[in-house]
């Protein structure tokens, strides 16, 4: 029983991570319908950020978290700025490729400032708290926690203020937002600030958890956040949730029953099983007819 | 992924090759590197480069080698593998084809040093692999030795009997559970002989559990060991691997002893933020700095002085392996690198700074002891020697 | 709202407009202007021009040369969203609702590009936020209210019926609060019923909102009950002006465009 719980603790916290990142794919989808695939890299960045600013003056989490939010979250919208503004109306195909060129753009710079992994020094005292044999540690429950602030924070602004109609609105028409007077591109670069900020957010936490950081670390994690967000139905942001948390959950399971090497056969699989039977994803929904 | 770039730099690299092959060839015989410079293991590249320079070096001041009548100095062709095993098979065809090294050291990781004595073996060439402990880097498939692949390092066949052993005899441990990394090669087979000779010595494994190279988050396998309870974790890893396990382990409240094997001992291991975690445990190792051997104490203040830190296993393992290099060069007394790889099988015997070497009959894998490290308080604290 | 200080001429005033799309002229030398508070309707066949014609003027598409002079300034080189706020409101043939949004979102978003307060700002409650919002959500609902859509205010937009849509478009365009709505095809798809609810409705709002119009539209009756003047274009080129009696005689419009579909309504 004790074992399932911390397995479930276990799931959750990889889960938690994955949703951050899987956000920021969605986000973006939803608004100009491409997949960003230098968000990876923005997560990368977000670790490194964390890194080089705890390196210039040790400064505690709680400042160092926004920081980093708006740090990378101004690069995000800068990414959309430099690359993909000036070919947005070119095919979709174009888009892709500047986007993985703009991922493999930044992680090579890294590489050339940073060719060794680095290691996160320790931002907080970790304590841990044991009850009816289940282990938590502080930095589970911060990652657990920071997460899911972060991800009502973005529920809210979607849901709630005039930015997340505005993102809402340009995700179904982008030519009427501009009739309405509403400035489209303004709405797209805070759209990118808001995915940046939470895939900064996502690297920090990533790189608390497990102190180990390189240029490469977006490659494989950006992947598998991307496949969360499909199977959740990108373009939606509680399917992105609901996606992140399957594939940790699935991780998780594959890795107790089997061998390691198995535990991406599996889950990506499992995962393709599902699109079988919900093509757009689990809470994704058809593109709408046009009357 | 970056394929294309990377043939665009060896298409640059290759014909700078060509300009610089129009310059007449000095009298020095090339020693090529295939070190792990970038990518998982980088502090691994370092000390390699560091110790083969140190030791060109003092070979050069002293006048270089007697090869048929003739003084010549050593030149260093250093390429970086990047810790990948296609890359290392292009730094060896390169060294060996393009760059006509007598002999090539490394590379050091298995993952790279079982491929790339496919390509010495085929192109005739002695490659001597400081640190690579997998068997079939000298091996065949079938078994036999390769002719031209020998190292200067043990054997799992050697290290991990002893290292069962000591774990049951000196630690008293009798529960042992095993995480490690299944898609290396030389975790993977540290990990079944260490099991194997923990329960021929009378120990039992209560967990065997494995993840992939690049992995972050172990807390799944970890939890699993836990309900296991186990008193001994031997962890077969890559160091940058091996702190980030030790710290979920604790975090999840395991309170077994960490083991280690070779692969653990270099100092950055410790120096991490979670090195402390490690605390207590023990490996084993090559090399011991605390060695009464002459030769160790020359080695390690011309290390110090030039670096500014000490010499680790790779740095003394890569030391001994030119060592065995210009020794054959010596009993050769020539460039031929079939007459090279002829005087190097007949070496029976060398002491070098890790030990003394012995090389059985048709056997290109050393018989050597294994020396004990403890970490206490983010040092490696010698504990023993123990001989095979 | 004082327009008396605007002489007819500089009301919106287009000349020698051309559009260019690669080889193809889709608006020819086109010249005509509009008063204040006129309806002014727009005929032709189908490819004549006409939504060409509204996405220049709605500046989703910059023109090839001439000149749109609206409100004493030339607007041919502004984006959409300038001349939103210049005052100039469309609505579309095919239906453009944000469908996933409410029906009072689609109004707000109209309406909060009026207003002043910050992402950062909602996401804090900032008292000057929350009265802004609760100053939004007023005036849309005053605004559905005009239109008899409170009730429909927290349904989606996409699943009100085709009546209520192409009203709510309409209602959305008024938000911006325009001098000038440009309608495109607002009847297209209603029966006779429908229709003579819109004709009137749409009377309603150009005496309610002091606002001129141009309307594309193909149902002559529509047309008749609403503009005293209208421009008839056929292959980008303005071929008649008039009122509709002088439409209905004109040679050129019976050939160009009754010859081919004399079964229409005409």
């Amino acid at each position: 029983m004790d074992y399932i719980a911390q397995q479930v603790i276990n799931a959750f916290q990889l889960g938690s991570i994955y949703a951050l990142i899987a956000l920021g794919y969605s986000l973006v989808y939803g608004v100009l319908s491409m997949i960003n695939f230098a968000h990876g890299d923005l997560f990368m960045l977000g670790a490194f950020t964390c890194l080089l600013l705890e390196a210039i003056v040790p400064i505690p989490l709680w400042i160092v978290l926004p920081l980093t939010m708006i740090t990378i979250g101004f690069l995000g919208a800068l990414l959309e700025r430099l690359a993909y503004r000036p070919i947005r109306n070119a095919p979709r195909v174009s888009a892709i490729i500047t986007s993985l060129g703009c991922g493999l753009i930044i992680e090579n710079i890294t590489l050339a400032i940073s060719p060794y992994p680095r290691h996160m020094p320790t931002l907080l005292q970790n304590s841990t708290i044991h009850f009816y044999g289940i282990t938590i540690s502080f930095l589970q429950i911060l990652v657990v926690g920071v997460s899911l602030t972060l991800m009502l924070l973005l529920d809210f602004i979607i849901r709630f203020t005039s930015l997340g109609m505005a993102i809402r609105a340009l995700s179904c028409d982008r030519v009427m937002v501009s009739l309405l007077g509403i400035p489209a591109n303004r709405i797209i670069s805070l759209t990118f600030a808001l995915g940046g900020a939470l895939g900064g957010a996502a690297g920090l936490l990533y790189a608390l958890a497990y102190p180990v950081i390189s240029s490469s670390m977006g490659i494989l994690i950006g992947w598998k956040a991307f496949v969360a967000a499909v199977i959740g139905g990108i373009g939606s942001i509680r399917g992105a949730l609901l996606g992140a948390y399957i594939l940790g959950t699935t991780e998780v399971i594959s890795v107790t029953i089997l061998p390691s090497t198995y535990r991406d056969l599996i889950a990506y699989s499992l995962l393709l099983i599902i699109l079988v039977f919900k093509p757009y994803g689990i809470l994704g929904e058809p593109p709408l007819q046009k009357v | 992924m970056n394929k294309q770039a990377i043939s665009i730099l060896y298409l640059i690299f290759f014909s700078l090759c060509l300009l610089a092959s129009c310059h007449p060839t000095k009298p020095v015989i090339k020693i090529g590197i295939n070190a792990e410079i970038t990518g998982e293991a980088p502090a691994i590249g370092a000390s390699c480069v560091n110790a083969a320079k140190l030791l060109v070096a003092e070979v050069n001041q002293s006048g270089g080698i007697n090869v048929a009548g003739k003084k010549m100095s050593l030149e260093l062709v250093i390429g970086d593998n990047g810790s990948k095993p296609d890359e290392s098979v292009a730094i060896s065809q390169r060294l060996i084809a393009q760059n006509e090294v007598v002999a090539m050291i490394g590379p050091n990781i298995s993952s790279c040093a079982v491929p790339s004595s496919e390509i010495a073996e085929s192109m005739g060439c002695l490659m001597i692999s400081p640190w690579s402990t997998n068997l079939r880097t000298t091996r065949n498939s079938n078994g036999s030795f390769k002719k031209n692949v020998f190292r200067a390092c043990f054997t799992e066949l050697v290290e991990t009997p002893l290292l069962a052993r000591f774990a049951i005899n000196h630690l008293h441990a009798s529960q042992a559970a095993i995480l490690y990394d299944i898609s290396s090669e030389s975790p993977n087979s540290a990990a079944h002989q260490f099991q194997k000779s923990f329960l021929k010595e009378g120990g039992k494994v209560v967990a065997t559990e494995t993840y992939t190279t690049g992995d972050r988050d172990f807390s799944a396998q970890l939890t699993k060991i836990k309900a296991a309870n186990p008193d001994l974790l031997f962890i077969p890893a890559y160091y940058n691997d091996v702190p980030l396990i030790a710290q979920q382990a604790r975090r999840l409240g395991i309170t077994a002893r960490f083991l280690g094997y070779n692969s653990w001992s270099t100092p950055d291991i410790v120096t991490l933020d979670t090195g402390h975690y490690l605390n207590g445990s023990y490996f084993s190792n090559h090399f011991s700095l605390e060695s009464d051997l002459p030769a160790v104490k020359k080695f390690n203040t011309n290390y110090q002085s030039a670096y500014g830190q000490p010499p680790d296993d790779i740095a003394a393992l890569t030391y001994d392996a030119i060592g065995l290099v210009i020794e054959s060069i010596k009993k050769a007394d020539s460039l031929n690198r079939t007459a090279i790889v002829q005087a190097m099988s007949n070496i029976e015997q060398f002491s070098g700074v890790t030990g003394d070497f012995i090389f059985l009959k048709d056997n290109h894998d050393p018989l050597k002891n294994i020396i004990i490290l403890t970490i206490n308080d983010g040092r490696f604290v010698y504990v023993e020697t123990v001989k095979p | 709202m004082e327009q008396s200080d605007f002489n007819d001429a500089h009301f919106l005033k287009v000349a020698l407009l051309n559009k260019n799309f690669g080889g193809q002229r889709s608006i020819i030398d086109l010249s005509f202007h509009l008063n204040p508070k006129e309806c002014l309707g727009i005929i032709g066949p189908n490819g004549a021009g006409k939504t060409t014609l509204f996405n220049l003027l709605s500046g989703i598409i910059p023109s090839t040369s001439g000149s749109i002079i609206w409100l004493n300034q030339e607007i041919q080189k502004k984006s959409a969203v300038q001349i939103s706020y210049l005052g100039i409101a469309r609505t579309f043939q095919n239906i453009r609702l944000f469908k996933q949004l409410t029906v009072l979102e689609n109004i707000r978003i109209a309406y909060d590009t009026q207003l002043t307060y910050t992402p950062l700002d909602a996401l804090l409650r900032s008292p000057h936020a929350i009265k802004e919002e609760k100053k939004s959500i007023h005036a849309s609902m005053e605004l559905l209210d005009l239109f008899s859509m409170t009730s429909l205010a927290y349904e989606a937009a996409g699943g009100l019926s085709y009546g209520d849509q192409r009203r709510l478009e309409i209602a959305r365009a008024l938000a911006l609060r325009p001098r000038l709505l440009l309608l495109d095809e607002p009847a297209a798809g209603m029966n006779e019923a429908e229709m003579n609810k819109l004709m009137e409705l749409l009377r309603w709002i150009q005496k309610e909102f002091t606002l001129s119009m141009l309307l594309i539209e193909h149902h002559m009756p529509f047309i008749m009950g609403l503009c005293n003047r209208m421009l008839v274009l056929d292959f980008g080129q303005l071929i008649a002006e008039g009122t509709p009696e002088e439409i209905r005689q004109n040679r050129r419009v019976i050939e160009a465009y009754l010859g081919e579909e004399e079964k229409n309504e005409f």
